[in-house]
């Protein structure tokens, strides 16, 4: 059957069967490196996208289920503001991620900010639990969050002070 | 791979018409649990799907003075995001400890209680505080008790070609419940299972009491409970240690199995009730 959708900005009309998952049609649909799917259960986060602003596991969503919604991948978050914002909490608290894990940690925490711009250690401990990372201190981690969230803040402030 | 035919119906209507011609039909809100269960790249579906998260009139939610009202697709994420006190007490910690906050953005309170295999997390919290839902097929439609999801050996069952449609959920608890979550806390796994035991205590004395243990199976002793209304509070140890033998004999007795977690939990609640 043929969907339409609309993925990162551009409309898209795509043939799908009913098995298939959503990760593997979005790869099919372009090169985006923060889409390859490891466990297909909901633990590493390599399938991370925005389907009508909520983030969701693609690995886990029918793609049928895709019909008619806007999809927003890594690629497409990257070009924002908000992206550079939490790669320099990252940078700062020195909880830079792995290649493995890192735009899915970025998407993690891009969810959480929209969602509580200043978010207390229990909504950054719970936000964690969606990519399991065995290896950054979740101290770090909690931190990067803060100055992301302060960096962000400040910028989004400034601007309505103009 | 088997191709199924997908169906996006308009409205209620259209998805009763198509579960009368297709009886077989599967159901799919979040998909969460339909695909969550799949291990291989490609999906396995019977051969004709209906996707309902779509369809506004099941995302519905209204207030009322006694109950919240919502629909079967409401998510997870969107319960939790009502405004706080709009969930009685125990329910947001329980929503809480669903997944994760990626899980519950796509995961519906009517996928959490229609699961076939087992019961899901939400179902022993909404049975103890009474909680109905709304069953509509071409028949027609009618309002049970959640605790009907139950049959009576205590296995999941839902009625035929039948959709849940609405949850009404009590706004009032009763003022002491002790749960606990056991097995993998974070996807649902042959171990995991809810422990609840709800009361309202009033004056000293226990006015209403449920216990429910749900996992694979769900266990609870109705007319047991009943036995203990008026009983005055603090129980005694004397009290309680009959209370707990006979909920764990009942329970290898029903469930084949002598979890010792049940038989602590259980003494933990009544010693929780007497302030113990
Ligand atoms: C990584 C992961 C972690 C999870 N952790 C938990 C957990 O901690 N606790 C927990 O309880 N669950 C957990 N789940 C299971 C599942 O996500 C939830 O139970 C979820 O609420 C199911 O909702 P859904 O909308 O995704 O259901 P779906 O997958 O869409 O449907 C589930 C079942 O219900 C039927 N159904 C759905 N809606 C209706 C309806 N309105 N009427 C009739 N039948 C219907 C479907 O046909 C299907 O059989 C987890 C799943 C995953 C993948
Ligand atoms: S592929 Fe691992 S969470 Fe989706
Ligand atoms: S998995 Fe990447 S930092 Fe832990």
């Amino acid at each position: 059957m043929t969907i339409d959708f609309v993925l990162n900005g551009k409309p898209q009309k795509t043939q799908i069967r009913s098995g298939d998952r959503l990760v593997y049609v979005l790869q099919k649909l372009g090169d985006f490196p923060s889409l390859i799917p490891d466990c297909l259960g909901g633990n590493c986060g390599r399938c991370l996208v925005f389907m009508d602003g909520r983030l969701i596991y693609s690995c886990l969503t029918p793609a049928f289920k895709a019909k008619g919604s806007s999809i927003v991948t890594y690629e497409g978050f990257s070009a924002t503001e908000d992206c550079k914002d939490i790669i320099y909490g990252l940078k700062q608290a020195s909880a830079f991620p792995c290649n493995f894990c890192r735009k899915a940690k970025i998407m993690m925490i891009a969810d959480l900010l929209k969602r509580i711009p200043l978010p207390e250690e229990t909504d950054i401990m719970e936000q964690m639990s969606i990519v399991s990372c065995p290896c950054t201190d979740p101290v770090s981690l909690a931190k990067a969050v803060l100055l992301s969230a302060e960096c962000r803040n400040k910028r989004k402030f400034k601007r309505a002070d103009k | 791979m088997r191709i199924s035919e997908i169906f996006y119906p308009n409205s209620l209507g259209d998805l009763l018409e198509l579960l009368k011609a297709n009886p077989e039909l599967l159901i799919v809100a979040g998909g969460t649990e339909v695909v969550g269960m799949q291990a291989s790249k490609s999906l396995s579906f019977p051969a004709q799907i209906a996707s309902i998260s779509h369809l506004p009139e099941l995302q519905k939610t209204t207030r009322s003075e006694q109950y919240l009202e919502v629909g079967c697709c409401t998510t997870l994420s969107g319960l939790l995001t009502l405004s706080s006190g709009a969930l009685p007490a125990p329910l947001p910690q329980v929503i809480q400890s669903i997944g994760n906050p990626a899980i519950r953005n796509t995961a519906t309170i009517g996928g959490n209680l229609c699961c076939k295999r087992r019961f899901m997390d939400l179902w022993p919290f909404l049975a103890c505080i009474d909680a109905q839902m709304e069953i509509r097929s071409l028949h027609g439609n009618r309002w049970a008790g959640v605790s009907h999801l139950s049959d009576d050996a205590g296995l999941p069952q839902f009625p035929e070609a039948s959709i849940l449609t609405r949850i009404r959920i009590p706004l009032h608890a009763p003022n002491f419940s002790f749960f606990k979550k056991l097995g993998n806390s974070r996807f649902p796994s042959p171990e995991s299972a809810y422990f609840v035991c709800m009361a309202e205590i009033s004056h000293d004395k226990i006015e209403s009491f449920r216990l429910i243990f749900a996992g694979e199976r769900a266990f609870r002793l109705k007319d047991h409970e009943a036995t203990l209304i008026g009983r005055r509070v603090p129980l005694s140890q004397k009290d309680i240690q009959p209370i707990v033998d006979y909920y764990s004999a009942e329970f290898v007795e029903k469930t084949g199995n002598d979890n010792y977690q049940f038989n602590a939990l259980t003494e933990e609640s009544l010693g929780r009730i007497s302030g113990q």
